[in-house]
């Protein structure tokens, strides 16, 4: 495996925007070639080299490691669009990490700011700090968010994480969220993403979901009034066919939607199971 | 005898709230204001204010030794497109008190500059743009409410002081083609957690919880489909008034929603809008209904609309890369001032200072902050550069938007005061001076 290591000279005082460091752009290229990819600061253009001291060997894109020293709290969009490698960042990092990723994995050893893994259509990052808000979530006026793939983040996720994500089990298409805690309006307009909190979360979670599954582990101040009760589980099946055992209460919802799944099947005369929104919560 | 030369101006467009009012008279005696009719008691005030006082600015101020001191229109362009050249980050704010024409120039001068391009629309109803984005929304003029509408629902919103004339003008007690019994025609519902003025005059009043008005429009939405809630009270709400207000909603001729900050900067912001849009077209399967944000500034849906021809977005808007980028959080004023990730504003017929939150306000006077304002303000007397300018509707013509995007012409009814120049001038001196500069 080939490793190149960026670190960063000076602390960076506007955002920069570093859409380069993927590794789709560095395999195969020379530290030199690297070195004059471009990166953006306000306005002005620059090169990679203007801001990192970059060491180290390219390789193959599925073979490529990067790995980012200092302080790349103000860094934005590492990771746009990659897919293949590995990034791992050893600091807080800014904007948008990885947004539009296809494969791969980004490892943030620290936290990330608002956008970390926005429609994420595949591979994997994991963010061993808090994340920001809009953590796995769709553009502004995309209906189509996170599609696939699968995000992990130890501390807290922000407000309205996994917005418009779409999963679709036929296609094996399973977006994924773990955390640890999370901010409200989790999974709001859910259409079959998978959220399992092992904490709390703010209020109004899986607000207009019409599918998918939340599962929360903690405690919610309250759930929306829309959310109806079915019941008691201990075991749950998630739509890739993982299990959480554990004491759970089972909600459907969110009702208020005009398109809900949670219909109640011919056959059997129970709420359908096939394809529905659920929300579980420790009982 | 005294012959007094008083000049009466006929239908003024009012330069003041979003509902534009197109019938106000104007008496000038000596360039001066002496009288306006038709007007409410904020418009009329704004037209008072455009006379000579200490508060009025006459001649460009450039700061020196920590003091503003009169300088040449020559002198302060030059200083300001200096100061506007250099910056990596300039954010240019303000707009909305303008009109169309000078807005078009400021998205001008923010592509030149390669900077960050917002309007007020971002601390008002931007997240109403937001969600609209999201779910689209079945809206319509303010003509149409007033002959059509015999539910009217104020949510979030107190007309009777914001805008004053709304209520007589278009949704309250205006007498409409097929409403020609005028209020008794019309049913009204307030939601808002203060009992207002607005709420007082309601026929019903809900009131609900700071805050909590997504649950509660979350529950109507649910309800109007017919589902049984296990709730007893949703944000302070009983569940009887619940189902009499779906009641009341399904069951009018054409309703219609308008909503003001209480929803769009309550907590759940742009998810309020999200959720009373999605109602709107709930409810438009059992009777005609529609939703219109209540716009305060007269022209920002007017800055919103050139923004957005000339950009694609409406607002939050960055040029840094030398094409249109939007990300409201990411690119908003407040958001790029709170991280301070700008190194000089220039400020366009907006008071920030009166209105950011403190910390973002301390950052904008950190670095170079140049001001377009008629008035001193509280922006103004930190500002390094203070260009005067005319007020348009009052000194300068123009177009302005109304709230339910009508474009209308504002009128000139006197001369700026000293060497006060239009927003529009002023911003085609500084996108001269720039292409000077840059040597384009």
């Amino acid at each position: 495996m080939s490793e190149i290591k960026l670190k960063l000279k000076n602390k960076i005082n506007l955002p920069l925007e570093a859409e380069s460091i993927t590794p789709d752009n560095f395999a195969g290229k020379t530290i030199e070639d690297i070195k004059n990819l471009p990166v953006y600061l306000g306005k002005e253009q620059g090169t990679i080299g203007d801001y990192f001291i970059v060491s180290g060997k390219s390789g193959e894109k599925n073979e490529l490691k990067i790995i980012i020293e200092g302080d790349a709290s103000n860094v934005k969009r590492i990771g746009e669009k990659m897919t293949g490698g590995e990034i791992i960042i050893n600091s807080d990092v800014g904007m948008h990490v990885g947004n539009h990723m296809r494969g791969g994995k980004i490892t943030v050893n620290g936290n990330a700011d608002d956008w970390a893994g926005a429609m994420l259509k595949g591979g994997e990052l994991e963010i061993t700090g808090d994340a920001g808000n809009y953590v796995g979530a769709a553009y502004r006026g995309y209906w189509q968010g996170m599609t696939n793939g699968i995000i992990k983040v130890k501390g807290k996720v922000g407000v309205e994480s996994m917005l418009w994500a779409k999963g679709s089990a036929p296609s094996k298409k399973f977006p994924t969220l773990i955390c640890g805690s999370a901010g409200s309006f989790l999974g709001i307009h859910n259409h079959g993403a998978t959220i399992i909190v092992e904490g709390d979360v703010d209020r109004c979670a899986g607000a207009d979901q019409v599918r998918g599954i939340i599962v929360i582990k903690g405690k919610v101040p309250k759930i929306l009034p829309s959310f109806k009760k079915i019941g008691e589980v201990k075991e749950i099946e998630l739509f890739n066919g993982d299990k959480i055992t554990g004491k759970f209460i089972e909600y459907s919802g969110d009702h208020s939607v005009t398109k809900n799944h949670s219909v109640v099947d011919k056959k059997t005369g129970e709420i359908s199971k096939s394809a529905n929104g659920r929300l579980y919560i420790a009982a | 005898m005294v012959i007094k030369k008083i000049k009466t101006v006929y239908d003024v467009i009012c330069p003041f709230c979003g509902t534009l009012c197109d019938d106000l008279e104007v008496d000038i005696e000596n360039n001066k204001v002496i009288e306006v009719r038709n007007g409410c008691q904020i418009g009329v005030k704004k037209f008072f204010s455009s006379n000579p006082s200490e508060h009025r600015y006459e001649k460009p101020l450039i700061r020196k030794d920590g003091e503003l001191k009169e300088a040449t229109w020559d002198e302060a362009i030059d200083k300001a497109a200096e100061i506007l050249t250099k910056a990596k980050r300039p954010l240019l704010y303000g707009f909305s008190s303008t009109e169309c024409e000078a807005q078009s120039k400021g998205v001008e001068l923010a592509e030149l500059l390669g900077g960050i391009l917002d309007n007020t629309a971002s601390v008002c109803h931007g997240p109403t743009l937001l969600a609209k984005q999201d779910v689209g929304a079945p809206s319509s003029t303010l003509g149409e409410f007033k002959n059509r509408a015999d539910l009217v629902v104020f949510w979030g919103c107190n007309p009777v002081h914001a805008h004053p004339r709304h209520l007589g003008r278009y949704s309250e007690f205006v007498r409409g083609y097929f409403r020609v019994d005028g209020r008794n025609d019309r049913y009204i519902v307030v939601i808002d957690p203060r009992n207002t003025h607005t709420a007082q005059i309601a026929d019903l009043y809900v009131k609900v919880n700071p805050n909590e008005d997504y649950e509660l429009l979350n529950a109507i939405r649910a309800v109007v489909r017919g589902v049984e809630l296990d709730a007893t009270e949703v944000s302070g709400v009983p569940m009887e008034q619940i189902k009499e207000l779906a009641d009341k909603l399904k069951n009018c001729k054409y309703g219609v929603i308008f909503f003001g900050m209480g929803l769009t900067q309550s907590l759940a912001h742009h998810r309020n809008i999200d959720a009373a849009i999605c109602l709107t077209r709930e409810l438009n399967d059992h009777t005609k209904f529609l939703i219109i944000p209540m716009r305060g500034h007269y022209n920002v849906a007017g800055a919103n609309q050139v923004f957005a021809w000339n950009t694609g977005y409406a607002y939050s808007i960055d040029f840094s890369r030398g094409y249109p980028r939007y990300n409201p959080g990411e690119f908003s004023a407040v958001e790029v001032l709170l991280k301070d990730q700008v190194d000089a504003s220039l400020i366009v017929a907006s008071d920030p200072a009166s209105n950011f939150p403190a910390a973002s306000v301390r950052q904008m006077f950190k670095h170079p902050l140049i001001v377009i304002d008629p008035h001193e303000s509280p922006t103004t007397v930190f500002a390094d550069i203070v260009l005067p300018a005319a007020i348009a509707g009052i000194e300068a013509e123009g177009t302005a938007y109304r709230m339910d995007n009508v474009p209308l012409r504002l009128r000139k009814v006197k001369e700026a005061p000293g060497e006060s120049l239009t927003d529009k001038k002023i911003l085609e001196k500084l996108i001269e001076k720039i292409k000077e500069k840059i040597g384009e």
